[in-house]
């Protein structure tokens, strides 16, 4: 019996650490020919997870294109503004959804619940003419601010504030204060790990949002880093190995070094997103 | 003057109800400013484009000039095989990815949950891809599943299994795409089975313990009935984003899914018709199918998986 457990822990370690391998080796790889002298000429062969010649010459090519730093530049700012947008938003919005006392509650809490059903898929055509009609094509706005409406962030943050005693309200109220001094005061200090979690959720989503911003900005100063991506692959295919990798390692890297720092918080807040109350 | 007198009690009530009245009103007016963000953002970026989708629909239009022409655009896109051919592809793809991936990935994270060492490093190892986006992902797999010198084909032929002509050619394509969404959302799945598995109250398997049950019996008895509810979040999630497939299929073969219009998606049709062609009206009439095959489908996951329960 012991010993049959201890063969299967084995077993199961064996089986995790190759498929670990597996699924990490596309990522090893492409930090290897990243690194290659000559994969620009043809993708080395066969594949090693050491560079045949070792150079940072993919490197020095990419950034001497200088798009990419501007693409980073674009990303960032559009990201931080997303993101403050949308978690202001949530919180407020959840707050009231929690505590407040109003008619309709109840069939406006659904609707932004439906809101999160309609994809921006289904939005692109209307959304576009309404920023063509208004001038913003070709500037980041119409990147930002639709994002002021996050129906996940205000939904996380209702449940979080149903958790906080209604009696702390009740005590600011009665010394006088405010519906805005009570929730600025009382209860968004108290908000910090659900604030902390729609930043990480929120982050992710924009940083990588690729559709909405494909459509919006032609203008390549403007382009996000996905949409730098995207554009430098198409045009190459699968020539220019060195160069890609490159590319997609300085735009993945930023990524995975933030979730190592904060590995624990980040799998925490997407499970929280899937375990239903 | 006497009148009033005898209606006093009566006016006092009437200033009382009076007061409350306008304290609601204004104590709802301080919550329309709370939920204001999200209400104007619900009507400017929701309510409005949805409405117009379905007015455009009806009608000819390049964006400036516009024409009634009633359901002729449904008729033409019902009537197109490549509307069809894209409808297809989405569901193939998300099909084989859901069908692999959470099978695969709760079985991964049962291990996870039964070891004792190393459980966050595996998390993370898992987690990995699926924080890259899917751009970059895209990007990388178009070089792992290169048939003369990609990652794949060469691992695929050294452990002598057979290899793959994966995406050059489009009665393959498909595969090459399934196998970078399951490992793109594999952590994810993972990440989700494990929250729910270590929710599962340990009485249960106290109890099973007792009565002699081995691991195995345990995971087939306890575990997998338990988790149906995260299966089923799993399948409704997987479809929901699954429906909306667009960027990776647009990195490894621009908008019309090349090759041979192999990998185009739904998403992906309606992006070709309306920003390639600029034809809005048909584009229009293909959103709101697409919206409503969503539509359906949801609804028909959350029966189908709440009927399991």
């Amino acid at each position: 019996m012991n010993s049959r457990s201890l063969l299967s822990k084995i077993a199961m370690y064996l089986i995790l650490l190759v498929m670990g391998v597996l699924v990490i080796s596309p990522f090893l790889w492409m930090l290897s020919v990243s690194f290659d002298r000559v994969s620009n000429m043809r993708i080395p062969f066969p594949p090693s997870f050491i560079p045949s010649e070792f150079a940072i010459f993919n490197y020095e090519l990419v950034f001497e294109n200088g798009r990419i730093l501007r693409a980073y530049l674009n990303s960032t700012f559009v990201t931080l503004a997303s993101v403050t947008l949308q978690v202001s938003a949530a919180l407020l919005g959840g707050y009231a959804f929690s505590k407040g006392k109003f008619r309709g509650k109840k069939a406006l809490f659904i609707l932004v619940l439906a809101t999160m059903m309609i994809p921006i898929e289904a939005r692109l055509i209307p959304l576009y003419q309404m920023f063509n009609a208004s001038g913003l094509l070709n500037t980041l706005w119409p990147v930002i601010v639709p994002s002021i409406l996050y129906g996940f962030g205000v939904f996380l943050c209702k449940q979080y504030f149903d958790r906080i005693p209604d009696s702390l309200r009740e005590a600011a109220q009665i010394d006088g204060a405010g519906e805005f001094r009570t929730f600025f005061q009382v209860y968004l200090p108290l908000a910090g790990p659900i604030a902390a979690t729609m930043i990480i959720l929120s982050f992710m989503g924009n940083w990588n949002e690729f559709v909405w911003p494909l459509v919006v900005l032609n203008d390549e100063n403007l382009h996000t880093i996905p949409l730098f991506l995207a554009s430098f692959s198409l045009e190459n295919g699968t020539a220019l190995a060195g160069m890609t990798m490159a590319l997609a390692t300085m735009s993945v890297l930023p990524i995975i070094i933030a979730f190592l720092f904060l590995q624990r918080y980040i799998i925490q807040s997407i499970a929280l997103s899937g375990i239903k109350e | 003057m006497g009148e009033q007198v005898e209606s006093n009690y009566g006016s006092k009530k009437v200033q009382d109800v009076e007061l409350t009245k306008t304290k609601k009103k204004k104590a709802m007016f301080t919550w329309l400013l709370f939920l204001a963000p999200t209400l104007i953002g619900i009507l400017l970026f929701i309510v409005y484009p949805v409405f117009e989708s379905v007015r455009l629909s009806f009608y000819s239009s390049n964006g400036t000039i516009e024409n009634w022409v009633g359901l002729r655009n449904y008729e033409r896109i019902i009537g197109a095989s490549s509307f069809w051919n894209s409808v297809y592809n989405t569901f193939f793809i998300g099909f084989f990815q859901l069908l692999i991936a959470i099978p695969l990935g709760f079985i991964l994270a049962s291990m996870i949950n039964r070891i004792q060492k190393f459980q966050s490093f595996f998390k993370v190892l898992f987690f990995l891809p699926n924080v890259t986006s899917i751009v970059a992902a895209a990007m990388i797999f178009a070089f792992v599943l290169q048939p003369e010198l990609g990652l794949l084909n060469h691992f695929l032929s050294t452990i002598g299994l057979p290899t793959s002509t994966w995406l050059s050619d489009p009665s393959t394509s498909k595969w090459g795409v399934i196998l970078l969404t399951v490992w793109h959302w594999l952590g994810f799945v993972i990440i989700i089975c494990l929250a729910n598995l270590q929710a599962i109250s340990p009485e249960l398997y106290e109890a099973s313990e007792i009565d002699g049950a081995s691991g195995l019996q345990q995971w087939f008895y306890i575990t997998i009935p338990n988790m149906a509810g995260t299966f089923a979040f799993l399948i409704i999630m997987g479809w929901i984003s699954g429906l909306q497939r667009f960027n990776e299929v647009f990195v490894l073969g621009g908008a019309g899914g090349s090759p041979n219009r192999s990998l185009q998606t739904m998403v992906a049709f309606i992006y070709e018709r309306g920003f390639g062609g600029f034809e809005f009206g048909i584009a229009s009439a293909a959103t709101c199918l697409l919206f409503i095959i969503i539509l359906l489908f949801t609804m028909l996951n959350l029966k189908l998986t709440r009927l399991k329960i």
